[in-house]
């Protein structure tokens, strides 16, 4: 095992060293004088849960972000940041979540783009074949079976990770540095073959490389690294071998508490009530649903827990009527709901929360009452006019930013002027005010501060409260168990378990867990 | 949390704030400044600039180019352009001229009216139902719409008898301001109450400013996008019809000029490009900047060559100085 290699020299030079790095966003501290270094020749694990500052991490290091403060060091040379050029003098590359690889040419191309000057010959012309059989070398230095004259967009997913990865080492023969490798969530949409296939090769590349692998999936984290990096609201919680913990002892150090009732008001939780408010019956989508059935009830959280591609936020939009569903229906009452039709959802009074926030959530550009005001301006016409009333919509406006607490300067302020939290209650009022009975939530928490989830939180059970339910989806376990009534289990598109999550019986997260992968 | 690093990120944030509240100052004023900075400069070189009846002129001049504007200004608002508008309105004057004889002043204003109604219609439905980019489906349709001006009027103007459309048009019963005026300032003052009081212009306002957003409030999309056309479409008809009642004829060159000088007064007014930001009222004042110049170059007897060069650049200036760059992740 590798890291055995690293353990005998603990303190073998440093590709990276990060030294107290601050990076604050309107609102938002994503990053608090963060350290850490990374071994040559070594595998670094960052993990940390969605808002902990991973991807600030990486843009910082890559140079595509400039942080508040704070020092960078790679291979012992002092870095400027926010420099792109100089990190990549370096040999710092990038392999992103979204790939920066540009699918309309062939892949020898995108392999030296930028570092095109080596092949120019005489009057500006590139020496083709030179630079297909450099490209070449550099692919089957890494055992890379793909031909570097195919055009990029003709490869699969895991083909083009493996690109970007050569991409990375074809800079060592450009500069004299040897790759550091920045891998952003790697594995996140390759089968597990091709996963297999990328470990394969991380093992034998990193003799000459170095690597930081951000990853969601712990399994990735103990599978390839020697370290890992935890990530907690912006903070390191600890940099240490992967040698002597286990995957829930590490999920602990990330989610950083035990399950807190009180952060949850688990007190308030309402035993699931009487009646039903929505069914889904027998919804199925071929490759991402499998005959999925359930009853929310009134007054009741019902948490739908998986991993990343089991389906989940897929049957949150087919719940909430922003997608259409291939079989089956989704029912309140009697009445039959129409697939994909977010209008008569919204009729029925299905409100839905996305996880996109500024893509789905608010409109940046519109102002507090504009955007809460959105879904209900029927009722907010003059009687028999084609004119709105100004002073009801202000009004209903006012009521609700004072309601859920939202912190604006005024009802005229631009929504994307506003904190992640503000924005998010915004959103939820937008429904409240429509007299919404139903809530889809996707990820309500994501990007939150702690203090601004806690407050979404105390709205959830406010909800609830008073006969409204709530439909969760979420990747943060503590925050499913602790809010939810009964937990639904998605793997692979079907459901693999219903738990029972009432007040005081909380299952444990293993549990949670065991029925996801 | 150190408080050094705490202050830094509140003086950052405290600048950055300064900085918006700076541009939307600017895009706030600068058409305003503009203007003020126009008429003194044209008045010191020609005092006779500043006169009730020019300011009349200027009116008579821009009357139709603020409302081909107002028309931009809607498909504009909903993040889609329409390149066909100055065709359109050369077409809706042809055919309300053609009209006019056996309609009717308001018979002919009606087929005006309808036919850019129509073509406004048609535009939607290509850019919601075949899915292609508005520019490359107005485009298109600039084309077509001059092909069929061409073929109908074959290259020659069309006379017609009728009076009462002329004098609807310019006679100035009310302060002695020409009609047309007020036609220009009523569609202005129209067109904002439907972009703030109504639904349609919150609608409007939504789709360009985020449309899954939109979508998921319960926004029937496609059917408010079709209504900006159709709405701009019909306003490019009374464009038309105001048009040939001004000449007196109908003409096929009458609306070339329009499309560039509608697009540049509505980004100059504020309206961003990328939608959802803006509106008529901003437009308005956009108008007034390029009339003002052009009628002052005119006024101070500036070759008309270079009144192209001195437009062309005064665009660029005022646009660089005023769009929202933080709405674009790449200047393309």
């Amino acid at each position: 095992m590798a890291a055995e290699v690293d353990a005998a020299e603990p303190d073998g030079p440093k590709a990276i060293v990060l030294q107290d790095v601050s990076k604050a966003y309107p609102g938002v501290r994503a990053l608090d004088e963060v350290s850490f270094s990374l071994r040559r020749h070594s595998v670094l694990g960052l993990v940390g849960e969605n808002g902990a500052g991973k991807s600030t991490l990486l843009s910082i290091i890559n140079g595509s972000v400039r942080p508040d403060s704070g020092t960078l060091s790679i291979d012992g040379h002092p870095v400027r940041f926010g420099h792109p050029t100089e990190a990549a003098q370096h040999g710092v590359a990038t392999v992103f979540q979204e790939q920066g690889l540009i699918a309309a040419i062939p892949v020898y191309e995108n392999i030296f783009l930028g570092r095109e000057h080596k092949f120019v010959a005489g009057a500006g012309w590139l020496r083709q074949r030179t630079m297909i059989a450099e490209a070449k070398s550099v692919l089957d230095d890494l055992h890379v079976d793909v031909d570097p004259r195919a055009l990029t967009g003709s490869l699969s997913f895991g083909q083009r990770q493996l690109v970007e990865i050569a991409k990375a080492f074809a800079l060592s023969r450009v500069y004299p540095v040897e790759p550091i490798i920045l891998l952003d969530e790697p594995t996140s949409a390759l089968s597990d073959q091709e996963t297999v296939k990328l470990f394969e090769g991380i093992a034998r590349w990193r003799t000459r490389a170095s690597f930081v692998f951000v990853s969601h999936r712990l399994a990735d984290i103990f599978a390839t690294c020697d370290e890992f990096v935890a990530l907690k609201d912006g903070r390191v919680v600890d940099q240490r071998s992967t040698i002597g913990i286990d995957e829930s002892a590490l999920h602990e150090l990330i989610v950083g508490r035990q399950r807190n009732a009180e952060y949850y008001r688990e007190a308030s939780q309402r035993s699931s009530a009487e009646g039903i408010a929505l069914q889904a019956v027998g919804i199925s989508k071929p490759g991402e649903l499998e005959n999925v059935s359930f009853d929310l009830r009134k007054g009741e959280i019902l948490g739908v827990a998986g991993v990343l591609g089991s389906g989940k936020s897929t049957l949150a939009r087919i719940v909430a009527g922003a997608e259409a569903q291939a079989e089956g229906e989704v029912r309140i009452g009697d009445v039959q709901l129409r697939p994909g039709s977010r209008r008569e959802a919204i009729a029925r009074g299905i409100g839905y929360v996305p996880a996109e926030r500024l893509i789905a959530g608010v409109i940046g550009s519109d102002t507090v009452e504009w955007n809460l005001t959105l879904p209900s301006l029927d009722a907010l016409s003059l009687r028999g006019l084609p004119l709105l009333s100004l002073r009801r919509s202000r009004e209903q406006t006012k009521r609700w930013m004072e309601k859920l607490r939202v912190r604006a300067p005024s009802h005229d302020t631009a929504c994307r002027n506003l904190s992640g939290g503000n924005q998010q209650k915004v959103v939820f009022a937008k429904w409240l005010a429509r007299g919404t009975h139903i809530l889809v939530l996707d990820d309500p928490g994501r990007g939150l501060d702690v203090g601004a989830k806690e407050d979404i939180y105390g709205l959830m059970r406010e909800i609830v409260a008073n006969d409204g339910s709530i439909l969760l989806v979420s990747d943060n376990l503590p925050e499913l168990i602790g809010l939810s009534n009964r937990i639904l289990v998605l793997r692979d598109g079907a459901m693999s378990a219903l738990i029972d999550a009432e007040q005081g019986a909380k299952p444990r997260e293993a549990e949670v867990v065991a029925a996801m992968v | 949390m150190s408080s050094s690093a705490q202050g830094r990120a509140n003086g950052g944030s405290q600048v950055s704030a300064a900085f918006a509240g700076l541009s939307r100052f600017r895009v706030a004023l600068l058409p305003l400044v503009s203007i003020v900075a126009l008429v003194i400069y044209f008045t010191a070189v020609n005092p006779l600039f500043f006169s009730a009846s020019n300011a009349l002129n200027i009116g008579r001049q821009s009357s139709v180019l603020l409302l081909v504007s107002l028309a931009e200004t809607v498909v504009i608002l909903i993040g889609s352009i329409d390149l066909s508008v100055g065709a359109l309105v050369t077409l809706t004057g042809i055919l309300t001229a053609l009209a006019v004889d056996t309609l009717g002043a308001f018979g002919g204003g009606l087929v005006g009216v309808a036919a850019g109604a129509f073509v406004g219609l048609a535009n939607g439905l290509l850019v919601t139902m075949l899915r292609v980019p508005s520019f490359l489906v107005t485009l298109g349709m600039l084309s077509i719409l001059s092909g069929v001006t061409n073929q109908i009027s074959q290259g020659q103007s069309i006379l017609f008898a009728n009076t009462l459309l002329p004098s609807l048009v310019n006679n100035a019963p009310v302060f002695g301001v020409p009609n047309v005026i007020w036609f220009g300032l009523g569609a202005a003052a129209i067109l904002t109450i439907v972009a703030f009081k109504t639904k349609l212009g919150r609608y409007l306002y939504a789709l360009g400013g985020g449309e899954v957003v939109a979508a998921h409030a319960g926004v029937p999309v496609t059917l408010y996008k079709v209504l900006a056309f159709v709405l701009s479409g019909a306003i490019c008809g009374f464009s038309g019809v105001m048009l040939t009642g001004q000449v007196g004829a109908g003409t096929p060159t009458a609306g070339s000029g329009l499309l560039l000088n509608s697009i540049a007064a509505v980004v100059m007014g504020g309206t961003a490009l990328s939608g959802g930001i803006g509106g008529p009222h901003r437009t308005l004042l956009g108008v007034l900047v390029i009339a003002i110049l052009t009628n002052g170059m005119d006024v101070t007897e500036v070759n008309s060559f270079t009144q192209d060069i001195v437009k062309g650049a005064v665009i660029i200036l005022a646009v660089s100085l005023t769009i929202d760059r933080s709405k674009y992740s790449f200047i393309k």
